[in-house]
């Protein structure tokens, strides 16, 4: 796979970061359709593009031949999002807290933390396979 | 995302445009940044108004751009922050890291105190 591909409401990439725009245009094409506030279209794609980051970067380790998938839907008021990767996964437990004195003035490792303080719901399944990540946000 | 960059009084004014996200985009205003650095320039305001959003990326360039500086006797300085990426220092409690201002204009003048 060397394009994105985009059927229905999912767009597939390959793992590479030049793709993030491809993303976002889709993410928020969408979300502007379901006539969403943009305040609330910034807090998705700034966490789609958290998600999609971590599953190019370090869930498929940047390896081309391996895809990342968005697939959005809605559902009743929220905005259901599904980022799947082909990755080891990450256990949310494990990764530090960016507000520590010690990691505050890190480059890296804010991510996660910047989803969950924006988004209402976030689960990670990870299986054999890869890594599916559930992220659901309010729209009314 | 695009950028544009200017000398006024001896600060280095880098002006970003869209979405910083990650890729190729976010490296121009990495490599730019540091390439003013290498140059040995101190001081630096990064004007935010036409920046959509940014992600941890963002945060990240603006916080090594920050410490490097600061390790180097330098300053980065943030202007026109706009309020949905306030709302990403505030969570993120970097908000009283950087010294932030409501124009250009007091940013410079700020390095002239």
């Amino acid at each position: 796979m060397h394009e994105p591909i985009i059927k229905g409401n999912m767009i597939t990439i390959p793992s590479s970061l030049e793709y993030l725009t491809n993303i976002d245009d889709f993410i928020e094409g969408i979300l502007r359709g379901y006539e969403v506030d943009e305040s609330i279209i910034a807090d998705i794609a700034i966490s789609v593009s958290e998600l999609v980051n971590n599953s190019v970067s370090h869930g498929n380790k940047l390896d081309s031949s391996k895809t990342v998938s968005v697939s959005i839907s809605q559902k009743n008021s929220d905005v259901e999002i599904v980022i799947t990767d082909q990755g080891q996964g990450f256990d949310p437990q494990t990764i530090s807290n960016p507000l520590d004195e010690v990691n505050l003035l890190k480059d890296t490792g804010r991510g996660i933390f910047i989803v969950n303080a924006l988004m209402d719901t976030v689960d990670v399944k990870t299986t054999e396979s890869g890594t599916t990540t559930t992220i659901t946000k309010s729209i009314v | 995302m695009k950028l544009t960059d200017r000398e006024e009084n001896g600060v280095i004014v880098l002006e970003p445009t869209g979405k910083i996200m990650g890729g190729p985009d976010a490296s121009l205003l990495h490599d730019k940044l540091y390439e003013f650095i290498e140059q040995d320039k101190k001081q630096f305001i990064v004007d935010l108004s036409a920046v959509d959003w940014m992600n941890s990326t963002g945060l990240g360039i603006l916080i090594s751009g920050y410490t490097t500086l600061r390790n180097n006797g330098g300053k980065l300085k943030l202007a026109n922050v706009t309020e949905k990426i306030k709302t990403l220092l505030v969570i993120t409690k970097l908000d009283p890291v950087f010294e932030s201002y409501d124009s250009i204009a007091e940013a410079i003048k700020s390095f002239e105190q």
